[in-house]
């Protein structure tokens, strides 16, 4: 066995470099290892691939705050759904009717996005699309009532952006919304 | 008697290798295994710590029972082990640091006090030591003309929930034993890889305006906007050229898959349907299988690429809403309870098309996200059961789950 073979396979990574944008970037922290992991097999014929990563992407957002936009925004009522369900119930529709007339009035001026979001029952793709669906019947009741849909723009959640954790139905009910965000 | 006993043989040609069938493997019908430790580096620790992450991959290559006593010999000891000696197996490793710092292993399986079997690895860091235990179990499996287990080698990319609108994204090894946060701060979900060599992948950012679709080189951490939609934006599956991207888009609150061309940034819409159409995976170069609501409850239809042709692919339970297929198999989330004020069970079931028969795959609690490997030989997916997140396999052919808790934060997506 003395005849060893080395072939080694090299994996990974990574440079640093600095980008900058509005809502991402890369992480320069020189702290990080530069290092390149490598795997070498002995006595094998094929190669090994064993990697790591060794940087990271930094993502945030740049939040504004308007005290007045939220002050109008606290004046609009989240709307509840019921269980698997994507139609706006009476109650729903006094809330946006009254939405309404604040986006003729008080918030004219402003955009509003529609932000859907389901209970904890799954991640997957079914449930986001679930609170789009629910974003989006209440775009059609705000645009029945007068408002212009190009002013409205809607995203889905998921179970990602829970107001309340407990497992409770309460808890579960109070995250089946869809809650108003203005925008400048 | 005979002719029960011939009825048994018939049925057992008869489904030899269906993987709806479950397998019944009696524990003492597998051979046993000992691992024998002969490292000269490093503290007793981190000796443990490989031994115990052998010892899992072993496991979890589902061809051993497994013995569990962590004992210290010389690599070039002749005989094995007093303890050892009834073993089938034993499986010696010798772990030593090189001048450079480099992680050094060299394995030898033993069997009837012969060296069956040799290999020695190396990584240039320690910390990353548990990619050359799944190397190890990868080699022994194939020593043992087992089919391949590749999916072990592979990197698994997943988002993590930390908080209310805050992920990261994190790229691991199948037993989430490695950890890379590569994208943290921010709203991102669904990664996504965007080939087969994992050097880049895709994921929702849900920062802006508008749900977009991002690309990451992992080389050069470049990252770039792909397309954005309001409302949705998901990169559901890429094709295995990795030229074509089914999506999840949303135009005018409307959720649709679309196919997209990465090269010429061309999209197109597939689905029509008024209700949710989501979740598309590739079966083949022209056919998909995707969630629809088209029933007035989710279900796994599959549609061709190239016509208007709609088929339902599975005619058992009333919400099924998460897919992934392989061959002639497919893997689905089915609710079993429907109860808004209890906690609820989700569990994955694998169905043949060819046969139509079904297996329960999973138990207890909420089971999703099911995704086969690229050879059907594993399904990686999310178990979420009493506040705790997992990323579980289940090796169908051996009738074996194995969980892999994660230590906080809530899984949301992955991909291997």
């Amino acid at each position: 066995m003395k005849n060893i073979i080395i072939s080694s396979v090299v994996v990974a990574l990574l440079v640093f470099s600095g980008c900058s944008s509005k809502d991402v970037a890369v992480d320069t922290d020189k702290s990080e290892p530069t290092n390149t992991s490598e795997v070498q097999e002995v006595k094998a014929v094929e190669t090994e691939t064993v990697a790591a990563e060794d940087s990271t992407v930094n993502s945030g957002t740049q939040t504004l705050s308007h005290m007045s936009m939220s002050d109008i925004e606290s004046e609009l009522s989240t709307v509840y759904f019921d269980f698997d369900k994507f139609n706006i119930t009476s109650n729903a529709q006094v809330k946006i009717t009254k939405a309404a007339e604040l986006g003729k009035t008080g918030a004219a001026s402003y955009n509003v996005k529609l932000e859907g979001n389901c209970d904890e029952w799954g991640s997957d793709e079914y449930n986001f699309a679930l609170g789009l669906k629910r974003a989006n019947a209440v775009k059609k009741a705000l645009v029945a009532e007068g408002i212009e849909g190009s002013r409205i723009s809607m995203v889905s959640y998921g179970e990602s952006n829970p107001v309340c954790e407990d497992k409770t139905k309460d808890c579960y009910a109070k995250n089946r919304r869809v809650d108003f965000k203005l925008l400048p | 008697m005979k002719i029960l006993f011939s009825l048994l043989l018939l049925f057992r040609l008869l489904f030899a290798g269906d993987a709806t069938i479950e397998v019944i493997k009696q524990v003492e019908a597998l051979p046993s295994i000992a691992v024998e430790d002969a490292s000269i580096s490093y503290n007793n620790t981190f000796k443990l710590q490989f031994f115990k992450a052998l010892v899992a991959d072993l496991n979890v290559i589902s061809l051993f029972n497994v013995d569990r006593y962590h004992r210290s010999i010389h690599y070039n000891a002749t005989d094995v082990m007093v303890e050892n000696k009834n073993m089938n197996y034993v499986l010696r490793y010798k772990m030593y640091e090189d001048d450079s710092g480099a992680l050094n292993v060299d394995m030898k399986i033993i069997q009837e006090d012969t060296s069956v079997f040799l290999k020695s690895y190396k990584v240039s860091r320690q910390n990353i030591y548990m990619f050359v235990s799944h190397a190890m179990a990868y080699d022994v499996n194939k020593f043992m003309g087992e089919p391949s287990v590749e999916w072990m080698k592979r990197k698994v990319i997943f988002s993590r929930i930390v908080g209310p609108k805050k992920s990261e994204i994190v790229i691991s090894d199948y037993s989430l034993s490695y950890q890379h946060v590569i994208v943290k701060g921010g709203f991102n979900l669904f990664p996504k890889w965007a080939n087969k060599a994992q050097n880049a992948f895709y994921y929702t950012s849900l920062d802006g305006l508008i749900p977009t679709l991002k690309h990451v080189d992992i080389k050069t951490l470049k990252i770039s906007s792909v397309i954005s939609s309001d409302g949705m934006m998901i990169c559901s599956d890429v094709s295995r050229d990795a030229k074509t991207l089914l999506l999840t888009m949303a135009k005018n609150g409307q959720p649709d898959i679309y196919t997209y061309n990465v090269a010429s940034k061309k999209y197109k819409r597939e689905t029509t349907y008024g209700g949710i159409d989501v979740n598309a995976q590739f079966m083949d170069k022209n056919r998909i299988i995707f969630i629809s609501s088209r029933l007035g409850y989710p279900n796994v239809f599959s549609k061709r690429l190239d016509t208007k042709e709609v088929e339902q692919m599975v005619y058992y339970g009333k919400s099924n809403s998460a897919c992934s297929s392989n061959g002639e198999y497919i893997v689905y989330k089915a609710r079993e309870t429907s109860n808004a004020f209890e906690r609820n069970t989700f569990n994955l079931h694998l169905i043949s098309m060819e046969t139509d028969f079904i297996r329960r795959l999973t138990a207890t609690g909420v089971n999703e996200f099911p995704r086969f490997s690229a050879d059907g030989d594993a399904i990686l997916f999310i178990k979420n059961y009493k506040n705790q997140s997992s990323i579980g396999i289940i090796r169908l052919n051996h009738n074996k789950n194995y969980l892999f808790p994660l230590k906080y934060g809530k899984v949301q997506s992955m991909d291997w």
